[in-house]
């Protein structure tokens, strides 16, 4: 098995930290994901690369209960809002061992999404943030 | 501008007809309208087809059967508003005078496409359908939050359903025609938590047609032609841009801009046809179309207002909820309802001296827009 990031560029893992990269936009202020080579807000180019916060919380959330392309049912996807202001669509892991509230603390995990026959697809995922102050 | 005016209508039945190729369907419902127009098919000057899943040049297929060849054809997609996309235009090629007499036609055959069975996906490389996205579950997250900040029950939801399971029983164009109770549709099978199998629009095939004319021509065909005073499509804004997803910003904006060039307001509507793919938009699209305030959408299902018999019935025709919906069909088909209803000749399921109408439909997932696109259309006699 060949490890495969999901889609280039959509984030990092410094020093075990994993975050999304998005853009900020030096113009208006607009933060995007993933990366963009200009502000979708107002058009400018001058885009700095950040890396977004890692916990965000719970805006809403489904258990999918028919197969999609990549994940065998029942899985459970979610919008995640970031401090910064915007949502971040992901899936969603260790919902089965904590029941889901909309509003609750959500932390990103960088982890495999699917595996086909030669890879192992990497990616993002959140997961309730729990027991934690 | 010159009014336009639809002369003829016409749909198949909705339903499963897996042997059925989508040109067939489409030209069923050609067929339909041109008899129902009492216009001969050399009269047609042009054409806009709407289909999504079919190969290439289904609408050439669909009109080379029923007569119509050798005339300008062009075909369509815009999802679940492609068809109301194919009548914006063919009522734009009248209005602005470039011709006098041409059809729209909406066809799909979703037993027979590639998704058959599936959730309707966003397009390959689309990077939320890659994470797990599709149609129902982005309203499952809508409806989700909707319950959760409206205190809206699923009992409550699960009642548009009921309503529109029971207008479809005496449509003799709809799938289903099967009355359900409240309790049926919660406990069908789960789909995408809370949607469950009942609370959504299933599988279909079906085609529909429409005949415009300028005002002038029709007088020619007709003594009751209905008018065109508005129609609209628009697509879906950045999804960063949309404050709260239980609110359809583009369902909002469209509607506005077809209420300005109607040149009327919510409050001068006797009956709509919308978008309830899943049960939980009709209530939400109320808000949206400014049929209410927002937190009154329960009471107007709850008190009737929306039944046909209220004061503003929604969805007569059953909807997508028990008609079905062929996507790329269904916006052609909500108008033929209301042409119908506007002659006094919907049957059983007549709305009483219904002088103006008004047809909503929104579809279409891709990453980071709220919407592919809403149409909009207002009609009246
Ligand atoms: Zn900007």
């Amino acid at each position: 098995m060949t490890k495969v990031l999901f889609q280039k560029g959509l984030f990092e893992e410094t020093q075990g930290e994993p975050a999304l990269i998005g853009s900020k936009c030096g113009s208006c202020g607009q933060v995007l994901f993933p990366v963009k080579s200009v502000c979708l807000n107002c058009m400018s180019a001058d885009l700095e690369s950040i890396r977004l916060r890692r916990d965000g919380i719970l805006y809403t959330y489904t258990t999918v209960y028919m197969a999609s392309e990549h994940f065998p049912p029942p899985y459970t996807v979610g919008w995640i809002e970031l401090p910064e202001g915007i949502r971040i669509f992901s899936q969603i892991r260790g919902w089965q061992e904590n029941p889901l509230k909309i509003g609750m603390d959500m932390r990103l995990y960088i982890e495999t999404l699917w595996r086909d026959e030669d890879n192992e697809v990497i990616g993002y995922v959140f997961k309730p943030v729990i027991g934690e102050t | 501008m010159r009014e336009v005016a639809i002369i003829g209508v016409g749909s198949t039945v909705f339903g499963k007809f897996p042997e059925k190729a989508i040109f067939e369907l489409g030209t069923e419902a050609v067929q339909a309208a041109l008899k129902d127009a009492g216009i001969s098919p050399k009269d047609i000057q042009f054409a806009y087809y709407a289909n999504l899943y079919g190969g290439m040049v289904e609408g050439q297929a669909a009109l080379r059967d029923a007569g119509i060849t050798d005339i300008e054809i062009t075909n369509v997609e815009n999802a679940c508003t492609g068809g109301a996309t194919a009548v914006r235009r063919t009522w734009y090629d009248i209005a602005s005078g470039l011709y006098d007499i041409g059809i729209a036609v909406g066809s799909e055959s979703m037993t027979t496409s590639p998704i058959a069975g599936k959730l309707i996906p966003p397009a390959k490389g689309d990077l939320s359908g890659e994470l797990g996205m599709n149609t129902m579950a982005k309203f499952a997250l809508s409806q989700r939050r909707y319950m959760d900040i409206s205190g809206v029950t699923l009992e409550q939801i699960a009642m548009v359903s009921v309503k529109n399971h029971h207008n479809g029983c005496a449509n003799p164009y709809s799938q289903y025609k099967k009355e359900f109770s409240a309790e049926d549709i919660i406990n069908s099978r789960l789909i995408c938590d809370p949607i469950t199998q009942l609370q959504s629009c299933s599988t279909t095939d079906g085609a529909a047609a429409v005949i415009l004319t300028s005002l002038n021509v029709a007088r020619r065909y007709t003594r009751k032609p209905v008018i065109i005073a508005a129609s609209v499509i628009r697509g879906g804004d950045y999804a960063f841009r949309q404050k709260d997803i239980t609110f359809s910003d583009v369902t909002y904006k469209g509607v506005k801009g077809a209420y300005t060039m109607a040149g009327i307001g919510p409050e001068d509507i006797n009956l709509c046809e919308l978008h309830d793919a899943f049960a939980v938009n009709e209530l939400q699209h109320y808000v949206e179309l400014g049929f209410c305030e927002r937190g009154e959408e329960v009471a107007l299902l709850m008190d009737g207002v929306t039944n046909i018999k209220g004061r503003l019935p929604v969805n007569p025709s059953g909807g997508l909820l028990s008609k079905g919906h062929p996507l790329s069909a269904t916006g052609v088909a909500q108008i033929a309802e209301i042409v119908w209803q506007l002659r006094g000749q919907a049957g059983k399921n007549q709305v009483p001296d219904a002088k103006v109408g008004l047809t909503h439909t929104l579809g279409g997932e891709v990453a980071d827009l709220e919407a592919g696109a809403v149409g909009v259309h207002i009609l009246k006699v």
